[in-house]
């Protein structure tokens, strides 16, 4: 007896390229986050110039399209006579690199804190709630303040800070999505076929909350984008001469009354990372999801 | 073969607790079709996870060939697990919908023994040929195929690992009434063929008498009647047996039902009427029934009602 | 004049993947006091159908493609969608759908729910709205009604819940009920007074009730006549009696022999082999013949409808008349 099979539908790589060749797909706000990432890979050799290059000479020269601007640097220099377009660039290399490891670290631990809490419930999920509760309760710039009074200022810092403020938000969720998921009846087919706990959560739960934590971490890109920038702002992260958009913006501080462009310029980058990481990630969820829905 | 002995489970909930499954004692023969029928919220789905060793028991026991489960080694306890396998209702999420059909197969006997990839393909490819599925099944994933298909992949699964007997949970309600007929033959093939014995839970009494040898109906957690199917239908002892065979519709335009409109809601399981549980709807109720929980009565073909005058089941 | 006229209605759904055609040239009548049962299996159109007559199609993506509809001799495939709105839905044309836990709002009293749609058509205003509400919810047996007004649907009973549906469906008395697998989510006791409930209303309101269901044992137990549905076509409608004793497409056949009866025994189930054609690829020919045991060459082309008895039609070469 045979039976008929439906007409298999689009494999993964399958479904990613019908994805691309689709209406609705954010065109720029991808090619901004590529030109990031372009930036942050290449750094101070694609830069046209030195981000740290003094010139006091050509201090506070406006961008290309206002009076005494130059090709030379199109966005304008700061105080110090640095070409900004170089510093953003450069500033992009931090940026991406605290985006990524903290981004790893907080969902690495939520997602772990979640999954147990989830799936196990009880007393590991009353304790691990508290600890979400009190992280929750902690205000972020506090602990950041606390933790570069005991540790030096500088990127670990910011990575570390970033990563015990966000871990509770993603345990969070993913403990609701775990929540769901347990009840699944092919969770509880693995109990009944005796697998054990650890490839329980590795088989069946991790793969179907990938989809969600995929769409958490984008949208945190700009929130840990913006909290680095407020940190270095702070003068808790980043330290010269390394650069970073959040430095820059607490440089130009002083002087916005004598000059719009050193404080705007970075701030745009900001937005702009933001923006588009944001768009992605709605983007992603909206992709992913329904898909899953019409199986 | 496998034995239940007043089995009870209670859920504490915020409101109260929930009384699921209470004092229910019966056994199932090797070979046999045991269904459990009753509605929603009757407890059978609980009595199938108790079976399952998915939840513990609040009191009493659950024998497998004389052995209680709970009190068994590891070792014992893994054989348990190969020897009782189970098939779910609803075919859209009782399979991964990450993991290709060939891996799901795959996944109870990789809990047990760790198999070279020929072996393991071959039992593959004996499971898939059971169900009647074709090879090239097994690269596929669950969302290409349909419900029946994916029924069938369930029950290959469950036979991956040669059991002596499945739990069937609803197994084709989700399904298609034309689908449904293909599964229920190929259960019944396979029944045949590998000799084995199943516990179904159902609602659809139809399919209750078609496919079992012997029926225990629950009523809010309780067990009032249970015995040979055909007699136990033929001659149902307990009235709310009636109440339910009365009620199926019978696809006949001659026979239409022939129901009041006044024949009551189930109770909850949270606040149970006293005494025996569906005196509020009995239409023979008498004052007894209010106050006493009757006793199952009767040898082969049993039943809880105080209406009965019979030797009290051993 | 027959209270419900459909002839050769189209309904496609237009999705990514595809046209879908769930309703593929449905023709059926309904008349006043008549219980018109649409039966099929998932996939067969059935829902559509019902939704169509509604005009309740998915939004950009559902559209009548062709056909008409006609109500009391008035043709509402015409109607703009205001007019369907206000003078059709909820007032000439009502309907349960399946499931009473997911049809009440959750956050409304019973009372509102009952209330807004006679408020909404202007049955009744002001003052009578709440009698007119609880005697309604008393002709569908719930207790107590008037002092149940102000309760939320989570402490009704499934079976009260749908009731409470069915009362919202009848208070502006509608010529027409769409009662969409009413029964479904119950337990069959409490299915069996629904049942009971649905046979009443009939009697006493004299409207038209489509029953849209696939268990074959409801439909005999509530209609007059049977129309059978296979892949967005009516392949067999008649009388009950007639269809059910002398089925005459060999899908009806098929679907008789596959249920499990009382007292029948345990038998081998005739199961029906292979699967319904996808509604996106509608073969042109019979559709049910890839899984018919009589299948012919000719079936390459669709059958017309031939008549059998007494309004009973069937659409199969097995029937057909040479011209």
């Amino acid at each position: 007896m045979s039976v008929s099979i439906a007409t298999p539908g689009p494999r993964l790589l399958g479904r990613l390229r019908l994805a691309l060749g689709l209406r609705g797909v954010p065109w720029i706000a991808l090619l901004v986050l590529l030109l990031v990432l372009i930036c942050a890979a290449g750094g101070e050799a694609i830069a046209p110039n030195d981000p740290n290059d003094l010139d006091l000479g050509a201090a506070f020269r406006p961008p290309v399209f206002e009076l005494g601007g130059s090709f030379a640097t199109p966005l304008g220099t700061d105080n110090l006579g640095r070409d900004l377009l170089s510093r953003i660039m450069g500033g992009a290399r931090v940026s991406v690199i605290v985006a990524f490891y903290a981004i790893i670290l907080s969902g690495s631990i939520g997602a772990l804190a979640g999954m147990a809490s989830g799936y196990f419930g009880g007393m590991i999920d009353t304790l691990i709630m508290r600890l979400v509760e009190i992280q929750q309760s902690v205000p972020s710039v506090a602990l950041a303040l606390i933790l570069a009074a005991a540790l030096s200022p500088g990127l670990t810092t910011v990575i570390v800070v970033i990563a015990l403020t966000y871990w509770a938000w993603y345990a969070r969720i993913i403990r609701g999505e775990v929540l769901s998921l347990k009840t699944r009846d092919y969770v509880a087919y693995a109990r009944v076929a005796g697998v054990g706990t650890a490839t329980i959560f590795l088989r069946h739960l991790l793969p179907n909350i990938l989809n969600t934590l995929l769409v958490l971490a984008t949208l945190q890109v700009g929130q840990v984008i913006l909290f680095e920038a407020s940190l270095s702002f702070l003068g808790l992260g980043v330290q010269q001469p390394d650069v970073s958009w959040g430095l820059m913006l607490s440089d130009a501080r002083q002087y916005i009354t004598h000059a719009w462009w050193p404080i705007t310029m970075p701030g745009l980058a900001i937005m702009l990372t933001c923006l588009s990481a944001n768009i992605v990630g709605d983007w992603l969820r909206d992709r992913l999801d329904p898909h899953l829905r019409q199986l | 073969m496998l034995q239940i002995e007043s089995l009870t489970k209670h859920y504490q909930t915020r409101r109260g607790t929930v009384r699921a499954v209470e004092d229910v004692s019966f056994g199932i023969g090797e070979g046999e079709t045991v269904a459990l029928v009753g509605e929603s919220g009757c407890g059978k789905s609980t009595i199938a996870k108790l079976v399952l060793l998915l939840e513990r028991p609040t009191s009493g026991r659950v024998l497998f060939e004389g052995n209680d489960v709970r009190r068994l080694d590891r070792s014992a306890l893994r054989a348990y697990r190969r020897t009782v396998q189970a098939v779910f209702q609803d075919p859209y999420s009782s399979l991964n919908p990450r993991m290709r059909v060939g891996a799901i197969i795959a996944e109870p006997i990789m809990a047990h023994a760790q198999l070279s990839r020929t072996d393991l393909q071959r039992e593959i490819a004996r499971a898939l040929d059971v169900v009647g599925l074709p090879q090239t099944a097994s690269r596929l994933y669950p969302h290409e195929f349909s419900g029946g298909q994916r029924q069938r992949v369930a029950i290959a699964r469950a036979l991956a690992l040669r059991p002596r007997m499945i739990v069937l949970d609803e197994p084709v309600s989700a399904l298609d009434v034309s689908i449904r007929a293909q599964v229920l033959n190929l259960l019944a093939d396979i029944q045949r063929e590998f000799t084995l014995t199943y516990l179904v839970i159902a609602h659809d009494l139809a399919l209750v008498e078609h496919f079992s040898t012997r029926v225990a109906v629950i009523y809010l957690g309780r067990l009032v009647e249970a015995g040979p199917t055909r007699e136990v239908f033929a001659a149902p002892r307990h009235p709310y047996t009636r109440a339910l065979l009365d009620a199926v519709p019978i696809p006949d335009p001659d026979h239409p039902l022939a129901v009041s409109e006044q024949a009551g809601e189930p109770a909850s399981a949270l606040d149970p009427p006293p005494g025996c549980h569906f005196h509020p709807r009995c239409p023979l109720a008498l004052a007894i029934c209010r106050e006493t929980a009757p006793i199952l009565m009767g040898d082969r073909h049993q039943a809880a009602c105080h209406l009965l005058t019979e030797e009290p089941a051993r | 004049m027959r209270l419900l006229q459909v002839r050769d209605l189209q309904t496609h759904l237009h999705l990514r993947r595809g046209v879908l055609r769930p309703v593929d040239g449905v023709s059926l009548d309904v008349d006043e006091g008549e219980t018109l049962g649409l039966v099929g299996e998932s996939g067969s159109g059935k829902t559509m159908t019902g939704l169509s007559l509604l005009r309740l199609l998915p939004k950009g993506a559902g559209r009548i493609a062709g056909g008409s509809i006609q109500l009391d001799g008035r043709e509402l495939t015409s109607l703009s969608e205001r007019e369907m709105a206000r003078s059709v839905r909820g007032r000439l044309i009502a309907m349960i759908a399946q499931d009473p836990m997911t049809s009440l709002n959750p956050v409304w009293s019973i009372g509102t729910q009952v209330m807004t749609p006679m408020r909404v058509h202007g049955i009744e205003s002001g003052a009578r709205l709440r009698a007119a509400a609880a005697e309604i919810l008393r002709r569908v047996r719930i207790p107590s009604a008037e002092k149940r007004l102000p309760d939320y649907p989570h402490q009704f009973s499934g079976g009260q819940r749908q009731r409470i549906v069915t009362a919202m469906a009848i208070g502006s008395s509608p010529r027409l009920l769409i009662a969409d697998e009413p029964t479904t989510a119950l337990d069959v006791t409490i299915q069996a007074q629904i049942i009971a409930l649905l046979r009443r209303i009939q009697t006493e309101t004299g409207a038209g009730i489509i029953l849209i269901t696939h268990d074959l044992g409801v439909a005999a137990s509530l209609c007059h006549r049977i129309a059978v549905m296979y892949a967005g076509r009516i392949v067999e409608q008649g009388p009950v009696r007639s269809v059910y004793r002398k089925p005459a497409h060999p899908y009806t056949q098929a679907l008789l022999a596959a249920i499990p009866r009382l007292g029948a025994g345990s038998d081998r189930l005739t199961a029906i082999p292979g699967q319904p054609p996808s509604l996106a690829e509608l073969p042109s020919g019979c559709r049910f013949a890839p899984s018919c045991p009589h299948r012919m060459a000719v079936c390459d082309t669709y059958p017309p409808e031939t008549e059998i008895g007494d309004d009973h039609r069937a659409a199969c070469w097995l029937h057909a008349r040479p011209n």
